[in-house]
């Protein structure tokens, strides 16, 4: 109880404080976001602080950004912003969709989207990046290049949306080589570089020679063991190929900014619909980017392949598994 | 000895070294009276003065040096509050706590926040000791660490000596059990505890330095994650004897090693298991043991008639 008003008065205190700060003249349209985790991370977080700043630039909104952790913060949180009047909450994850539906009901005049999910309301629908169809080009790349036969990933929290991503890296590396042997760890949560780092060592110790993530700012302990080692890694959700240049062979990019604008600009426009809205390679939001450093490292022949895989995705005639 | 063991026995030892600096760091503090549970929040504050000096100035020892002193003035802040002003030191220790998250997180943004790039920093390498890193297994898995990990070895062994065999040792001691009757025997509790908060901030600014210039030559915000309260587990579990806390921060470390290894192989474990693993055991411990070992005056303030 003592903890739940502690954490309202605290995001009270917060949100009104971010909301002075944006004193200057705005259309009247209002977007707040809630961020799982530090919008610094070069990451998932930060995609859509870069988008909130998009939408303000672009639709010259007000914008407000808050930080919320645990359950209990992200209601607390989407109730201040639906008192206030936003039209339109983030919440940045599939983790914000129950607390999206419980609060929504209460303000009906405010749109909720949350990033990933399934959870659909009269005022409540998720986007979802197919970042699959990425990391399925990104499997098949890896099982390609491989020398050992064996390619793993580390992952932050076992949640759907990771477990996916992973799903179809996997099925993208069986697709071109049926007896690839591929293994994820999780780590548990999305800071702890240095479990990162050990889950990168541990599979690489295991024999993988190319490893992709999905684990947010740990992450940097993925990079690093890549450097130490000397092998591959995929970058995710945002173009990381300069964190290590000479290891970071292609990143799986979703433009979270962009689809933040799409989004924006449809319940601006009152187009706002209860539906799910899917996001990927077609809508030009989900992409696989080489990166351009290290592209001559990938022989040609692999290179046919993963086009003409990247072609049957935007035509439709590969279905990626596990897409949402 | 497996294929797999001496890589297995090499992670834990780095995952076990944060976590042997600031139990040691936290026991020094405890055993003059002092519960400070900001160890999450002094770890952060150092590891991000590490990265911010190994950035500018190339130099990972100055780096070191950076994140040592960051911690000590982190330490002397809650000093003013715990020692000073006799404040709750449970209460003073949760504030630093969110205090440092909050302070490190602006400080962090405010330099390289949305820049979009990650700040990345030398860090130190791996440096074998002659001789000892060819004995068979011994030698990879403790001998060819960096020199932290060897430094944590020494430190703990150190402090374990400096409390059981030195004047300055036992005065702390007696400062943590009965500090009245310290005083009476002509020792300054007010200075052997600001003593001990400053040593234990070192030495646990120094497990923060480790995140940043050997795990992820990098900052992250909240890289803690949660292993200061796991030292807190630890110093219960060691009952307040430094090797001990030795030992158990490496089995904490095999722990979780194991679980990334067996994850890896492939063998499907709940890994939420593990990350509860420090809390249940510690919580079990404390119900079979009860009270024995603990510094009678621990978190009680001093006031000085």
């Amino acid at each position: 109880m003592l903890k739940n008003r502690l954490i309202h008065f605290i995001t009270v205190a917060v949100v009104f404080l971010l909301s002075c700060t944006g004193a200057e003249k705005h259309s009247g349209f209002k977007v707040a976001l809630l961020s799982p985790g530090p919008i610094s991370d070069a990451g998932w977080n930060a995609s859509a602080w870069e988008g909130l700043q998009r939408i303000k630039s672009e639709l010259n909104a007000h914008v407000s950004q808050v930080e919320t952790r645990v359950p209990a913060e992200f209601e607390a949180s989407f109730r201040e912003y639906g008192r206030m009047g936003y039209d339109l909450v983030f919440g940045h994850g599939f983790e914000f969709q129950d607390a999206a539906a419980t609060v929504a009901q209460d303000f009906p005049e405010t749109v909720f989207i949350t990033t990933s999910g399934n959870t659909v309301r009269k005022n409540v629908a998720p986007m979802v990046f197919q970042l699959e169809q990425a990391t399925y080009l990104a499997g098949a790349l890896a099982a390609l290049m491989s020398k050992t036969g064996r390619i793993g990933g580390v992952g932050g929290i076992k949640i759907p949306p990771v477990q996916s991503t992973f799903a179809a890296f996997e099925a993208g590396a069986r697709a071109v080589r049926p007896d690839i042997k591929v293994s994820f760890v999780y780590i548990g949560n999305w800071e702890n570089v240095g479990a990162a780092r050990q889950a990168a060592l541990a599979l690489i110790d295991q024999g993988c020679d190319l490893l992709i993530h999905n684990a947010d700012a740990a992450a940097a302990g993925v990079f690093q063991a890549a450097a130490e080692r000397n092998i591959y890694v995929f970058g995710t959700n945002k173009d990381q190929n300069t964190i290590e240049p000479e290891h970071v062979l292609a990143s799986c990019v979703s433009d979270i900014p962009g689809a933040f604008v799409t989004m924006a600009k449809i319940v601006r426009d009152k187009k706002f619909a209860a539906k799910i809205y899917r996001l990927g390679m077609r809508d030009g939001i989900v992409s696989l980017v080489i990166n351009p450093r290290l592209a001559d490292r990938i022989p040609a022949s692999a290179r046919e392949r993963l086009v003409s895989l990247e072609q049957r995705i935007l035509s439709g005639a590969l279905n990626v598994p596990g897409l949402p | 000895m497996p294929e797999f063991a001496v890589p297995l026995l090499a992670g834990a030892v780095t995952l076990a070294t944060p976590l042997v600096f600031a139990a040691v760091g936290e026991i020094i503090m405890e055993k003059s009276g002092v519960l400070n549970i900001a160890l999450e929040g002094t770890m952060l504050v150092a590891a991000l003065a590490a990265a911010f000096v190994t950035y500018f100035t190339a130099s990972p020892a100055a780096g070191l040096a950076a994140g040592v002193a960051a911690a000590v003035l982190f330490g002397l802040l809650f000093a003013l509050f715990a020692v000073g002003i006799q404040a709750d030191q449970i209460v003073t220790g949760t504030a630093m706590n969110i205090f440092a998250l909050g302070l490190t997180g602006v400080l962090y943004r405010s330099l390289f926040g949305f820049s979009g790039t990650r700040l990345a920093v030398a860090g130190f390498q791996p440096w074998p000791l002659p001789f000892l890193k060819d004995i068979p297994v011994i030698g990879t898995v403790f001998f060819s660490q960096n020199v932290l990990v060897y430094a944590a070895l020494v430190l703990t062994l150190l402090v374990a000596a400096a409390l059981k065999r030195t004047r300055t040792g036992l005065y702390l001691q007696a400062a943590g059990e009965n500090p009245q009757g310290a005083e009476v025997a002509g020792i300054s509790v007010y200075r052997l505890r600001l003593l001990a908060i400053m040593t234990g901030s070192a030495l646990c600014g120094l497990g923060g330095v480790f995140l940043v210039l050997v795990e992820g030559n990098t900052f992250v915000e909240g890289m803690t994650a949660g292993r200061g309260f796991i030292a807190l587990a630890i110093v219960i579990l060691a009952r307040w004897q430094p090797v001990r806390a030795l030992v158990v921060a490496l089995v904490f470390g095999l722990a979780s090693a194991l679980q990334f290894q067996a994850q890896a192989i492939g063998i499907d474990v709940p890994y939420q298991l593990f990350l509860a693993l420090p809390y249940v055991l510690t919580i079990l411990f404390a119900m079979l043991v009860g009270r024995a070992n603990v510094p009678a005056a621990l978190a009680k303030p001093y006031i000085k008639e």
